[in-house]
């Protein structure tokens, strides 16, 4: 596994990620020490990129990074060109649409308006979906707190990733559509798979074993 | 355009010469250099009787969407002055592929076929991914089997080598291979679909899934699973042959392709590796890419699509690849280290007028001059930007010369004899 720089997705993934990391034997004791830095040398020559997790495709795709963690729903979202390797089995969400609680508006604005307005922060995702279920929609692009859009009429609903629905129930907002289940994924770049494949290979049987262990 | 910080009023001047997305320009170093690519590559093909053919950058979209299953994709297209839909060619292989079944027809076989052009396609939004790509490419139509596989893959190997490349990896699948093991374990047709839309967006997780989902015996189970990861030489066909005997023949002819590409001197680039696939509706044999350090994508594809020509009537087997040759640029520019060399070339002051002479002499002996009028000051200067090696200009009865690759100056009577001939 010597020599591989794996790019991490800062936030909500982070601690499972660096966990799992760690079991497989990777050395992740100067992730802990590193701070505010973004590029974090190791032991054995590795290497650590951290950015946000959007990112993650761009920087493995592009040959920056040999392999990343990243959550199906980026994956899905930016369709890029890498190998998709393993599930790591963490980190599961699903992507949902919901609307106020009472009536579901979305009926009733396809009948009137021909049309339903929907916030979030996956447009490509929330795009297909109405495209794959024959509805038009209107997606309203929003970087965040997609929640306030419809208790502010921006949209008729949202597209988004819940894990526990708490934010969800606390805006008053309830799941009308499950799209699709989300987990973290190892991917590798196209070319870091076949150079270094023995050192891809060790890292992805050790972390499958794990995924497998821990009951899948 | 809102205007956030300083920039007062007016645009910048560079603003009226600016390029559609994906466009770029390639100035005199850069070009130097992919020229030199260029003729190291088509010098390799030539050496292997491929002639050079060159197709028209526009085509009718509706025979480059006979093609492929599902149309072109990604492509610019425009009308022409009756209506008719236009595509500027999104690659080679099939304007190449239609040119030899429409044009070459009658060719007693087998045809080989080069071509250096640039293939178009519109980046994806908020992609980096250039418009035009310079492509470097072979084909061979009407030879099928493990020899003729072995041949372009050697090529392919000893091209690259030509243009200086170290550090290379090529990566071998069999789509036909893959086919085989599936039908002798008698998987499902629309299972297979699956497994090929899987491998066609490397999604391993996705093929584990199918996998799982087939109901097949725990070792034929774990054989699939375990496909698209094997990799390695003659062992691993071994052992598919053994766990799905009914694919024993396939195994076999890649085993020979593999000793023949050994003899072609080219063993110890490539690799067996089934994890390599491609779309299984198009490419029916072997697939492969070439992959060099520090480069993120593959810098050279190709494959074999025996049923391309057929779509244009004219059916033969056809194998070919295509060599980026901005991929592979990268890949040489990323290897190479330290300042650039100057180049070999006088700046000669008066050389466009009072010296045009001995700038003549000078050139029909094959010393690059770049001339300026009598009496120019900005020689020293010009250089410096170029990169040229030589300055002269005229002193007294004779030249002062400078070498600047030494930082010497030196005073003769003609150029000829104070400038170094090479042999």
């Amino acid at each position: 596994m010597a020599g591989l720089r794996l790019c991490l997705p800062l936030g909500a993934l982070f601690e499972e990620c660096v966990d799992a990391l760690g079991r497989a034997g990777v050395d992740v004791a100067p992730l802990e020490a590193a701070g505010r830095r973004l590029v974090i040398r190791g032991t054995n020559g590795t290497t650590f990129i951290t950015t946000r997790p959007s990112d993650v495709p761009t920087y493995v795709e592009s040959g920056a990074a040999d392999i990343g963690v990243v959550g199906k729903d980026v994956l899905l979202e930016r369709s890029s060109d890498v190998y998709e390797v393993l599930d790591l089995g963490f980190g599961r969400c699903r992507m949902i649409y919901a609307t106020l609680a009472g009536d579901d508006p979305t009926p009733r604005a396809l009948e009137h308006l021909g049309v339903v307005r929907v916030a979030t922060k996956y447009p490509v995702t929330a795009m297909r979906h109405f495209a794959a279920t024959g509805r038009q929609a209107e997606v309203v692009k929003v970087n965040g707190s997609v929640e306030l859009a419809p208790l502010v009429g921006l949209a008729h609903g949202i597209v988004d990733l819940t894990a526990t629905g708490r934010t969800l129930r606390e805006n008053g907002l309830v799941e009308r559509e499950h799209i699709f289940g989300s987990s973290a994924r190892l991917i590798a770049n196209r070319v870091s798979h076949k150079l270094r494949a023995e050192a891809v290979d060790e890292l992805v049987g050790r972390l499958e074993r794990l995924a497998a262990g821990t009951g899948r | 355009m809102p205007d956030l910080e300083g920039n007062g009023g007016g645009a910048s001047p560079l603003e009226g010469s600016a390029l559609p997305a994906g466009a770029r320009d390639v100035l005199p170093v850069e070009a130097a250099e992919l020229r030199a690519i260029e003729a190291a590559l088509t010098a390799t093909f030539a050496a292997y009787g491929y002639r050079e053919v060159m197709t028209p950058a526009l085509e009718l979209a509706g025979v480059m969407d006979r093609a492929q299953e599902g149309g072109l994709g990604r492509a610019f297209r425009l009308f022409d002055d009756q209506g008719r839909v236009l595509v500027l060619r999104p690659d080679l292989t099939i304007p190449v592929a239609r040119l030899v079944a429409s044009r070459l027809g009658d060719h007693p076989g087998p045809v080989r076929v080069s071509y250096v052009a640039r293939a178009f396609r519109p980046p994806p939004a908020g992609r980096p991914d250039a418009a035009e790509q310079l492509q470097a490419g072979v084909e061979l139509v009407g030879l099928s089997g493990p020899a003729a596989d072995a041949e372009l893959i050697g090529l392919l190997v000893e091209a690259l080598r030509r243009a200086g490349l170290s550090g290379l990896r090529v990566g071998v699948g069999d789509v036909s291979l893959t086919q085989a093991v599936l039908e002798a374990l008698e998987v499902r047709s629309a299972a297979r679909v699956r497994l090929g839309e899987a491998a066609a967006a490397r999604n391993l997780v996705a093929w584990r899934r199918v996998t799982r989902e087939l109901g097949l015996a725990p070792a034929a189970a774990a054989l699939v699973a375990e496909l698209p990861s094997l990799r390695g030489g003659a062992g691993v066909l071994e052992r598919v042959a053994a766990a799905a005997p009914a694919a024993a023949g396939a195994c076999a002819r890649l085993e020979r392709m593999l000793a023949l590409v050994d003899a072609h001197g080219a063993g110890a680039e490539v690799l067996l590796d089934l994890g390599v696939q491609r779309d299984w509706g198009y490419y029916s044999g072997i697939v492969m890419e070439a992959y060099a350090p520090d480069v993120g994508s593959p810098i050279a594809m190709g494959g074999r699509y025996d049923g391309l020509a057929g779509r244009f009537g004219r059916p033969r087997p056809a194998v070919g690849f295509a060599i980026s040759l901005d991929l592979l640029h990268r890949a040489l520019a990323a290897g190479a280290a330290g300042a650039d060399a100057l180049r070999t070339g006088l700046v000669l002051v008066g050389g466009l007028d009072e010296e045009l002479a001995a700038a003549r002499t000078l050139r029909a002996r094959g010393l690059p001059v770049i001339a300026l009028p009598a009496g120019d000051p900005s020689a020293e200067g010009l250089a410096g930007a170029e990169g040229w090696r030589y300055v002269a200009h005229r002193e007294g009865g004779g030249f002062s010369l400078l070498d600047r690759e030494r930082g010497e100056r030196l005073d003769s009577r003609t150029l000829e004899e104070a400038l170094p001939w090479p042999g």
